[in-house]
């Protein structure tokens, strides 16, 4: 039995590390390489390279050709890459602060109904984007927000609220009450105790909370595609974009283009993984 | 310091739920306003039809097929995330060396961006060229056109998504099992109690809270698949055309902003009533929690 299920797990984990095995090997292929009806999968430095042999010549074109525009898109990747840093790391920094100061209040306060307001605020999660955007949509063009970064950067601030403020609250629950006291009984004022004893107390969980806040801006796509065509496209809608290509698509800049995409997040999620159980259950579970 | 209070209270929490409140509440009101109206994506002016669009909703083949369609991907998606990803759970629970690493890897894909993973998982499955079907070649199987076959691509979706969202099942699989005290093993074997008996008696149950917290959330999540299908076969498709994917082709695709809100308003009801199953269950969950710790 045991034996089994270590065989499960191993047979498991090749299956599931092929695709991500294969995306990295395509980033350093030629196009014709890439979509050889003979799979390659042994690099070779050799000149001369059989096409219909395993063997590959790796090559760095994939990545020197990024910054060519694509049929599909109107600029490079890198243009496209700038958009989600600016519109990610603007959003999570709004949806930190902004959360942070609402789950101290929900932390501290007593304040009427908040079990009812909390769960409003988790259920704002749960709407499909795609069920909200047409109102967004028209109010977006009478405030000419439409195909810029600020609409996407205060939507996407509204899209992790939930998650900043349920795992705030989580982290701030986490600090015990009596240092604020023991601040309040020195005269400070409630204002000071929340920044100079809260907020560097709460800092760890801030950075958690802006971990899994930027990564899920990052990789939002409903939203992204329906509330602009231009100026303001992220990443994953550039890809989607790339579809549509009639002469096949760019599988080597694809490649490339897509591993220097996620490489922050995998390192994001090596370095928060102590914390991944609480961010992907809204802070439910605190093991 | 009272009445100072009630302002101190509302400058922390007031901007968030005010914030909400604009982007969620009011496009919901807005968009119920839509939904009996004729307005176009184009714009110009547009008039009151009365129920007319929620007549067309419940009369429409498509829908009717969406519905299928998305409540067959939950019920399959869940459910085998769920078994896979326990299954690993218990193959990973003992320590050895490499586990970090090795649990590290396993969970990376939950966290990558579906749209452009769907996207890259074309070039895996193509019929011709596809690492896939090369392999299956090599193995002596048979050469499924997994993404032009209409009984396969749902399967592809399916596959994809399975393949992101296992490790989320094993993480929440994992906390689980450890937060079963080790004492109460030692009295099952103490019982000579057979392994069955205990897996069926002591781990079932007492990893039951937690996994049926993990299938709700993943519940709610794959009820809005719709990354994925974009990705796979685009937005309409019968064969995947899941409710988010429906709704995208009549806003968008067809321009039917009326029709497409009365749309999003069936969906929506769908969607708040398995939410708040979810909000329940986590409600009560935490409350144990809380009976526990304190």
């Amino acid at each position: 039995m045991r034996i089994l299920i270590r065989v499960f797990v191993g047979v498991y984990f090749c299956i599931a590390a092929l695709p991500l095995g294969w995306l990295m090997m395509t980033s350093f292929k030629t196009r014709s390489a890439s979509i050889g009806v003979q799979a390659k999968f042994l690099p070779t430095a050799s000149e001369k390279v059989d096409p219909q042999s395993v063997r590959f010549r790796p090559t760095l074109d994939g990545y020197r050709q990024l910054n060519q525009a694509y049929a599909g898109a109107k600029y490079s990747f890198f243009r496209y890459l700038g958009n989600s840093v600016l519109i990610g790391l603007l959003s999570t920094f709004a949806s930190v602060v902004i959360g942070t100061c609402c789950a101290y209040g929900f932390s501290r306060f007593r304040i009427a109904g908040s079990r009812d307001w909390l769960f409003f605020i988790l259920s704002t999660r749960f709407l499909p984007p795609l069920t909200v955007v047409m109102p967004v949509l028209m109010m977006y063009r009478e405030f000419d927000l439409q195909n810029s970064h600020l609409g996407l950067i205060v939507l996407y601030t509204a899209f992790n609220l939930s998650l900043a403020v349920w795992l705030m609250k989580g982290f701030i629950d986490d600090i015990p009450q009596a240092y604020e006291e023991a601040a309040l009984v020195d005269g400070y004022s409630r204002l000071q105790a929340f920044r100079l004893i809260i907020l560097p107390k709460a800092a760890p969980g801030m950075a958690v909370t802006a971990v899994f806040c930027l990564i899920s801006a990052w990789n939002e796509f409903g939203f992204a595609m329906t509330l602009n065509n231009q100026e303001a496209v992220t990443v994953p809608v550039y890809f989607a974009g790339l579809q549509g290509n009639v002469q096949g698509l760019p599988w080597p800049q694809i490649g490339a283009g897509v591993l220097l995409f996620v490489a922050p997040i995998v390192l994001f999620t090596v370095l928060v993984r102590g914390h991944l159980l609480r961010g992907v259950t809204f802070g439910t579970i605190k093991r | 310091m009272e009445g100072q209070g009630k302002w101190l209270k509302f400058g922390f929490v007031g901007p968030a739920l005010l914030i909400l409140i604009g982007l969620n509440i009011f496009p919901l009101i807005y968009s119920i306003l839509l939904s009996f109206t004729d307005a176009e994506l184009i714009g110009g002016s547009f008039g009151f039809v009365g129920g007319r669009n929620y007549g067309r909703v419940f009369s429409a083949p498509r829908f009717a097929a969406a519905l299928r369609t998305t409540g067959l991907f939950v019920l399959l998606a869940v459910g085998f995330e769920l078994i896979l990803g326990f299954g690993l759970a218990l193959g990973l629970k003992e320590r050895f060396r490499g586990k970090p690493l090795l649990l590290t890897l396993l969970l990376v894909p939950m966290m990558l961006p579906q749209a452009v993973m769907g996207l890259f998982w074309n070039l895996v499955l193509n019929g011709y060229y596809g690492v896939l079907n090369q392999i299956l070649a090599f193995l002596g199987l048979g050469q499924p056109q997994w993404l032009t076959d209409p009984d396969l691509k749902f399967f592809s979706i399916l596959m994809i998504d399975v393949w992101m969202w296992t490790p989320f099942m094993m993480l929440i699989g994992l906390a689980a099992l450890n937060a079963i005290p080790t004492y109460i093993y030692e009295a099952a074997a103490i019982d000579r109690a057979s392994r069955w008996i205990v897996f069926r008696r002591i781990t079932l149950p007492m990893c039951g809270p937690l996994l049926g917290l993990a299938v709700l959330l993943r519940a709610t999540d794959a009820l809005k698949q719709f990354d994925l299908v974009m990705a796979v076969t685009g937005p309409n498709d019968p064969a995947t055309q899941t409710l988010s994917a429906l709704l995208y082709q009549v806003m968008f695709r067809d321009g039917s902003v009326g029709l497409g809100s009365a749309y999003a308003y069936v969906v929506l009801v769908l969607v708040i009533a398995l939410a708040s199953v979810f909000l329940r269950y986590m409600d009560r969950l935490q409350q144990k929690e809380g009976e526990v710790a304190g």
